[in-house]
């Protein structure tokens, strides 16, 4: 009897001296924070784990480029209340409907990259030998990209008042009580700029699918001082990813084909959209443009392109880019007896959902992020604007576009403006996050083709400029509930 | 010593006499295997099958009768020879032994707040788990259902909300054991499910409950009691022959409790929907005759399709809508529609059957038992069904020891569950919503099935349901196993190994015609989530009487390792539709982990009384968990009581009046750990795979210094019995502070992360219990016993992180469902929106008081306050609290004869519920194509209606009817007859005859009559008090009969 009695007495002792390990018990999907980053090969696990949460939903997977069309006037919507109206209505305030998502990923990919720069530094200081270049030179180049990203969402542009309220410039890891307050536009635009530079050199000069390389920054450097109107260093870093001949651009025949391919030679930064990783199925990117019901119920028929959109592209019924176009939903109405190509089928690989990938499946689709067709418009149009216009430049560098419409006559010296510039652009980067940016920087306004859906809203006037407060995001309210310093400096009108 | 003291009672008298008699159980039938001892010796024998003894005593010896399953007797000799004895069963004997932790007690000695309920006052109901069944039963408990789906877990909280983010749900402890509780399933990530792992338990197995409401109770587990302990005890088998128990039931289940949304004629349905569309062409800019032409074109389109036709005799925006038939196609469907609400719902059945085999004697005591249920809902593809058994073995090993083998084996299978608003995934409801009685499941054209949506976001049900399919499966294997050393009569040390293994299999599956599975060309998933847990307790207990001082004491430790390991695989482009397996599938995609967490404990308790007068209490426990970072990693819990029976005292002695009054009074200190495992340590996660490579990313905002959440408890109670027990019942006054709250305390997210878990904030709740019961008729064959029972609880947000409010969304069923706020002084279940001040009759619009800060504002003066028609420049306020005022049950007891009729009411008094489905199905115009309730067409304002209370159709972009506001605010208060039953016993001359040890047979309606404000819908919500479109409750009549060999 005794000695059962000393059974519970033994596990007693023997448990309690060992309390300490009994009580620790580790995760198995993470590792502790503080032990993630000790070699080059865990910085590359980071960089890969940065470059899928770029492609996110709430960012360039989807909400990103979406802002940017359906708010740009080259796309309309059928009907209200399917989804992702309210963007094309403008109905968002602080508090609804606010579009928060680019703000918290956005943050949340410069903790990434912060962290990330800051261990190597760390580790640099205690003397490892490991090279991290390449590894640093991506997280400064994309520091630079979501830094652009947010001032354009959430700042005036650059060249209507730079004075603005942009972003706050984080570039360290903050603790989780830290309440930082907006910058000026400008100085949003000098931390890009430096990072951009910065990163130059760390990078490699070779094609890197779906991460940053050398020619990456570059592109993304033509693309930034467009922005700021510095015509001289945007051409000079669109001429240098042109004339490095990494990358060509698609013949006619090949443009429609490209689509249906991954990581194509035009493409300079791509972000790879895998199934079992960042595919978000029916509400990718691509089903927003598609028709409805196409492959699915579930696709609703979100976007069309506009009717104005349309009229420019059929100037040239032979131009190329009609090839990823298919009948959207109001072809087939009793209403609208012609057939109407409205929807974009860009990122469903082709007009029969035929993907990048070659795997059936239409909706992991890359995203295209800078592609050798917009380099060349930045080119066309920086040497067109440069403060001693270099026309025939600008026009060689439209050409090499504007001949995806065979039958218009090519731009000269003498007939080249900024509208087929501009036209241009509309045509060839459809559906590919740029539309509004662009009509906010040259300051032109947008109409809605609010006609064709019969779109009755309270929520802008038809036709809108950048005086338009909701041109620019509200900051979130949960960010002002968490951080009250900045609710001083919401943007005007929310 | 022990050897001495016992030696020196074995006096044996000389002056014996011989002593027969018989023992019986309360229904005469006799009892063998019963120990009858003479008090103060170790002299003993027992009954034999005929339930006779004998036994040599003085004939001024007591007699000790005891059974297992039974109360001890005492019966003096008195000089005679024969003796009867009728056992009392444990569960009712006069002064009941619960259950408590770690242990027993009597009630009328304990010190804590506690209610058990017997088995017998819940089972014979139609629920797959217990759960249910206490509705109405404990004062301070509050049970609600979320849905009427089959195997739906509902929710308990006991005494109010303590906390914001850590659950609100009490520890359930079965045979001394904590379990595991809620939901398993990993399918929630997919779909919405419910699945409830305490259906595993079959609740025909259950001999009684008891709740652990205050400090002195539940305490003594620690870091987890603070909303309260559930304490589950199995059966056990009886002194006696072996016994057969068999129980049948059937319930049907053919009708709704309530109305839900009744669906206005379809003759009103299209009137209204043209009149809002005939607006929306207006708003355009078109002419009347345009607005008519381009509506019906649409009617002509959306619905033609279907078979009808549409015509209008004038192009106002009053017309009424002419429906005629179209003649093109197999069939003309004028004057018919189709019936969505047959096509799916039906007459529910739930069966259970239950036999169990149980006895004891001496040495051995055993029950064994088999349950097959089934449950198959209202709805079509809900369906539930449980095997399960148990084997509950005790046996006495020598004089000292004894071991206890409790073991359960269960497997339950839920198939097609999903509950939701989303009128995407859950289309249950869309009957009253958006499957309009012009949409057939056939093509009137061909006669083949409808597969592409209808004109909204409708389908074909009959046809996608043969294109997906769901099931969870719950495999659950647990082992109790115990050993009892009673080294002295005073003393016994328990220790307790148990091993509870939970396996939850989900299978779903996306046909490629699915349009969740179109775009993968048929998708499979295959989920496994094995919950293991293992529990060492060992505890010594002491019981000590020296002269009117009684002495307990308990001391022990406890360990805890929960583990659980998660598989998923996924299979995409499916080759065959009829092989649903993730073998077949083209691409695969598959991943493993494992997660858990440990606990160890010590903890202790001293109890003494003094003649049963005056009573103290106190324990203490120890606990460190690995939920928290190494240094806050232990805590420690305790808490005082003490009660004083006054009615023992002398003063009161005399009046006769009085038969019992007790004060009991208890403080103490419990605690809620965090849910997640890991929010302690900053990590860095792997889960970001990037183009087939790994990817990894801080994924967390640490808190090292995360601790439990504490909660402080005062309970201070009185219990009465008057008027020789006429009058009986107990008053509870308590007062909880929660304090140290686990919150996701919102950050900038400039940080990158938008939230930390931290320990802030305050939560007080406060009230009275009140349970009052009369024996009003207590004759030999007339017995009527009434009882009530209600709560008062006022839930109180006292503090939070830096005084900043927090809006939270409904957790069952995010922003599209309601929106709440914590704000210091206010109620924890505060509706936070816009208020709505209702139609302006003059033209039908929407009205909201604009509540600014100053009072000013507003375009113009209603009811005297300033308002506006646009909702965007009304500010956001508290517009209710879900807490109600009172709630409780009523229940009667009437025994006549053989007959017993029992009547079970549940009530709720005040407080408000949050009615999302509303804005669905009483839409003014936003979403255009939806079915509007009757209740929404007979109010609506137009120029014919002009007293109308809401607001006129329109078609320009209303965004009124989806503003959180209190225009979908309704009075919760409602009173349930939950459950009626009525038993026939039959007589023991009938069933003697055919051999037969008992028989019962019995009817229960459940639900089956409801008074409410209330109206469109059940007014039984769920725990946030908000409803959306969950399948609603049925009533249900159950028949179902119970004898035994």
């Amino acid at each position: 009897m005794k000695k059962i009695f000393l059974i519970p007495c033994l596990i007693y002792m023997a448990a309690a001296s060992s309390c300490s390990d009994f009580l620790n018990v580790e995760p198995t999907t993470a590792a502790d924070a503080g032990a993630a980053i000790t070699t080059a090969a865990d910085a590359k696990v980071i960089v890969n784990g940065l470059m899928s949460k770029l492609a996110s939903a709430s960012y360039y997977g989807r909400n990103f480029p979406l802002y940017a069309d359906a708010k740009g006037g080259d796309v309309t919507i059928t009907s209200q209340g399917r989804g992702y109206d309210y963007l094309y209505v403008f109905n968002h305030s602080e508090s609804a409907n606010s579009y928060s998502s680019i703000w918290s990923q956005g943050y949340h990919c410069l903790a990434q990259i912060n962290n990330l720069i800051e261990s190597i530094e760390k580790l640099k200081a205690a003397g490892s030998s490991e090279n991290f270049d390449n590894h640093l030179g991506q997280a400064l180049t994309a520091r630079a990209m979501i830094y652009f990203d947010l001032v354009r969402l959430y700042g005036e542009p650059y060249a209507e008042n730079k004075n603005a309220f942009g972003v706050p410039n984080v570039t360290t890891l903050l603790n989780s009580d830290a309440q930082e307050l907006r910058h000026t536009v400008e100085e949003n635009y000098q931390q890009i700029t430096t990072d951009l530079k910065a990163a130059e050199d760390l990078l490699s000069k070779t094609k890197a699918n779906g991460f940053i390389n050398y020619y990456a920054n570059k592109a993304l450097q033509a693309r930034v001082y467009l922005y700021m109107e510095d015509f001289t260093q945007s051409l000079a870093a669109a001429e240098e990813v042109i004339n490095s001949n990494v990358y060509t651009l698609y013949e006619n025949d090949k443009w429609a084909e490209s689509w249906t391919t991954e990581f194509g030679t035009e493409s300079i930064l791509e972000l790879g959209v895998y199934p079992n990783e960042g595919d978000l199925g029916n509400s990718s990117l691509g089903a927003m443009y598609r028709r409805a019901a196409h492959g699915s119920s579930a696709i609703l028929g979100y976007f069309t392109a506009s009717t104005n959109f349309l009229d420019k592209l059929a100037e040239d019924e032979e131009d190329v880019r009609w090839s990823v176009m298919a009948p959207d939903e109001l072809s087939e109405t009793s209403t609208h007896p012609a057939e109407r190509l409205g929807s974009s089928y860009k990122y469903s690989g082709s007009t029969v959902l035929a993907g990048d990938k070659k795997t059936g499946n239409s909706t992991a689709v890359n995203i295209k992020v800078i592609r050798l067709s917009e380099i060349y418009l930045i080119a066309a149009e920086a040497a067109l604007k440069l403060s001693s216009s270099d026309k025939e430049k600008a026009a060689h560098y439209l050409n090499a576009i504007r001949k995806r419409s065979p039958n218009l006559a090519l731009a000269t010296p003498a007939t080249i403006n900024m509208d087929m510039i501009a036209d241009e652009r509309s045509k060839e980067l459809f559906t590919e996050g740029h539309r509004f940016f662009d009509m906010m920087r040259w300051n032109r306004s947008i109409t809605f083709d609010d006609d064709l859906g019969a779109i009755s809203t309270i929520h802008r006037e038809k036709t809108i400029d950048r005086t338009f407060y909701k041109t620019i995001l509200p900051i979130p309210l949960d960010e002002i509930n968490a951080n009250p310093g900045i609710k001083a400096q919401q943007n005007p009108g929310y | 010593m022990c050897l001495t003291a016992c030696s020196a009672l074995h006096v044996v008298n000389a002056q014996q006499m011989s002593i027969a008699g018989k023992i019986t159980d309360a229904g005469g039938a006799p009892v063998s295997g019963v120990t009858v001892t003479i008090k103060g010796t170790s002299l003993a024998t027992s009954s034999n099958e005929s339930g006779l003894f004998t036994i040599n005593a003085n004939p001024n010896a007591t007699l000790v009768i005891s059974a297992v399953g039974y109360a001890e007797q005492e019966i003096r000799v008195a000089g005679r020879n024969t003796i009867q004895v009728t056992l009392q069963s444990d569960e009712t004997s006069l002064d009941e032994v619960m259950v408590v932790a770690y242990g027993t007690a009597k009630k009328s000695t304990y010190t804590g707040s506690a209610k058990e309920i017997k088995a017998s006052e819940i089972n014979d109901q139609p629920n797959t788990s217990f759960e249910k069944a206490l509705t109405g039963r404990v004062p301070g408990l509050q049970v609600t259902t979320t849905s009427g789906q089959a195997g739906a877990a509902p929710s308990i909280r006991i005494r109010g909300i303590g906390s914001m983010s850590a659950s609100n749900e009490p520890l359930y402890v079965i045979d001394g054991v904590p379990v595991i509780s809620g939901q398993t399933s990993q399918l929630g990530d997919y779909i919405a499910n419910s699945n409830n792992v305490m259906s595993t338990l079959n609740p025909n197995d259950i001999e009684s409950i008891t709740v652990l409401k205050d400090a002195a109770a539940s305490s003594l587990y620690g870091s987890r009691a603070a909303n309260g302990v559930v304490i589950i005890t199995t059966k056990r088998g009886k002194t006696g022959a072996p016994k057969i128990d068999f129980k049948s039931s059937v319930a049907l289940s053919p009708t709704w409790a309530t109305d839900n949304y009744e669906s206005a004629p379809v003759q009103d349905q299209i009137n209204v929907l043209y009149s809002v569309l005939f607006d929306s062409r207006k708003a355009a800019g078109l002419s009347d005759e345009a607005a008519n032409t381009w509506v019906l074109n649409r009617f002509n389109n959306n619905f033609g399709r279907h078979g009808y036709e549409f015509s209008t005799n004038g192009t106002s925006m009053w017309e009424n809508v002419n429906i005629a038939g179209r003649t093109d196609g197999v069939e003309n469907r004028e004057g018919k529609f189709f019936n969505w609400d047959d096509a799916l719902f039906r007459t529910g059945i739930f069966n259970a059957n239950d036999i169990a085999v149980s006895g004891a004697n001496e040495n051995t005591s055993y029950y064994f038992s088999l349950n097959y249920t089934t449950d198959k809902s209202r709805a079509i593809l809900n369906d539930y069904n449980r095997v399960s058994g148990r084997v509950n073995l005790t046996q006495k090993i020598g004089k000292m020891l004894e071991f206890g083998s409790n073991i359960n084996l269960a497997k339950t299978k839920l198939v097609g569950m999903n509950d939701t608003r989303n009128t995407s995934t859950s289309y249950l409801f869309q009957t009253r919503n958006l499957l309009w009685p012009f949409y057939w499941p056939t093509d009137y054209k061909t006669g083949d099935p409808w597969t592409a949506r209808y004109g909204s976001l409708a389908q074909n049900q009959l046809y996608y349901n043969n294109e997906w399919e769901n099931w969870s499966n719950i495999s659950k294997i647990s082992a109790i196993e115990s050993l009892t050393l009673k080294l002295l009569p005073e003393l016994n040390v328990k220790t307790i190994f148990s091993y509870d293994e939970t396996e939850t299999k989900d299978h779903i599956y996306y046909s490629a015609k699915h349009y969740s599975g179109a775009t993968d060309n048929g998708v499979v998933h295959e989920m496994s989530t094995n919950i293991q847990k293992l529990v060492s307790s060992t505890t010594a207990n002491y019981n000590k009487t020296f002269g009117s001082h009684n002495i307990g004491l308990l001391a022990g430790f406890e360990a805890e390792k929960n583990n659980t390991d998660y598989i998923r695989a996924t299979g995409r482009d499916l080759p065959n539709s009829s092989l649903h397996t993730v073998y077949t599938a083209g691409s695969l995609n598959s991943t493993a982990y494992s997660w858990g967490n440990t606990i160890m404990s010590v903890l202790s308790r001293a109890e003494y009384n003094f003649a049963e007068k005056y009573f103290a209490s106190a324990s203490f426990r120890r606990d460190g968990s690995s939920r928290l970072g190494p240094i806050p990693r232990w805590g420690n819990f305790w808490s005082v009581a003490g009660a004083w029976t006054i009615s023992k005292e002398e003063f009161l002695k005399n009046i006769t009046e009085i038969d019992h009054i007790r004060l009991r009074a208890s403080y103490g200190v419990n605690g809620t750990l965090p849910t997640s495992d890991f929010d302690w340590r900053a990590l860095v996660s792997y889960g970001s795979k990037y183009m087939t490579l790994a990817g990894g990313g801080l994924s967390n905002s640490a808190n090292p210094n995360l601790s439990w959440e504490r909660n402080y408890t005062t309970n201070v109670a009185m219990e009465f019995g008057l008027l020789q027990n006429k009058i009986f019942g107990s008053v509870e006054y308590f007062n909880r502070t929660s304090k140290d709250l686990l919150q996701l305390v919102p950050q900038s997210m400039i940080t990158g992360f938008s939230s930390t878990m931290r320990n802030i904030g305050e939560i007080n709740n406060r009230g009275i219990e009140i349970e009052i019961g009369s024996d009003i008729i207590k004759k030999e064959d007339f017995k009527w016993t009434l009882s009530l029972n209600g709560s008062h609880i006022r839930s109180k947000v006292v503090q939070l992180s830096q005084g900043a409010d927090i809006i939270w969304t409904d957790p069952t069923g995010g922003d599209a469902r309601t929106r709440f706020i914590y704000r210091e002084g206010e109620s924890t279940l505060a509706f936070f929106g816009l208020e709505w001040a209702g139609t302006d009759q003059t033209n039908g619009r929407n009205v909201w008081y604009v509540n600014a800060e100053d009072g000013q504002g507003g375009d113009f003066d209603f009811n005297g306050r300033a308002a506006t028609y646009d909702y965007t420049k009304a500010n956001r306020v508290i517009i209710g609290d879900g807490i109600p005022k009172f709630y409780g049950g009523v229940n009667s007891d009437i025994t006549y004869k053989d007959f017993s009729l029992g009547l079970n009411f549940i009530y709720k008094i005040g407080g408000k519920l949050y009615d999302a489905a509303s804005r669905d199905v009483a839409d003014d115009g936003y979403y255009w194509e939806r079915i509007r309730s009757q209740y929404f067409v007979e109010n609506t304002w137009s120029p014919s209606n002009p007293s109308g209370s809401l607001p006129m159709v329109s078609g320009r972009d209303l965004e009124d009817v989806n503003q959180v506001s209190s225009r979908h605010l309704y009075d919760a208060s409602f009173l349930r007859l939950k459950n009626v039953q009525l038993a026939y016993k039959i007589p023991s001359h009938v069933t003697d005859r055919i051999r037969m040890g008992a028989a019962r047979v019995y009817f229960n309606g459940a639900n089956l009559l409801t008074f409410s404000k209330f109206k469109n819908a059940d007014p039984e919500v769920n725990q946030y008090s908000s409803r959306g479109w969950e399948i609603p409750i049925a009533k249900t009549y159950t028949f179902g009969i119970d004898f035994s060999f």
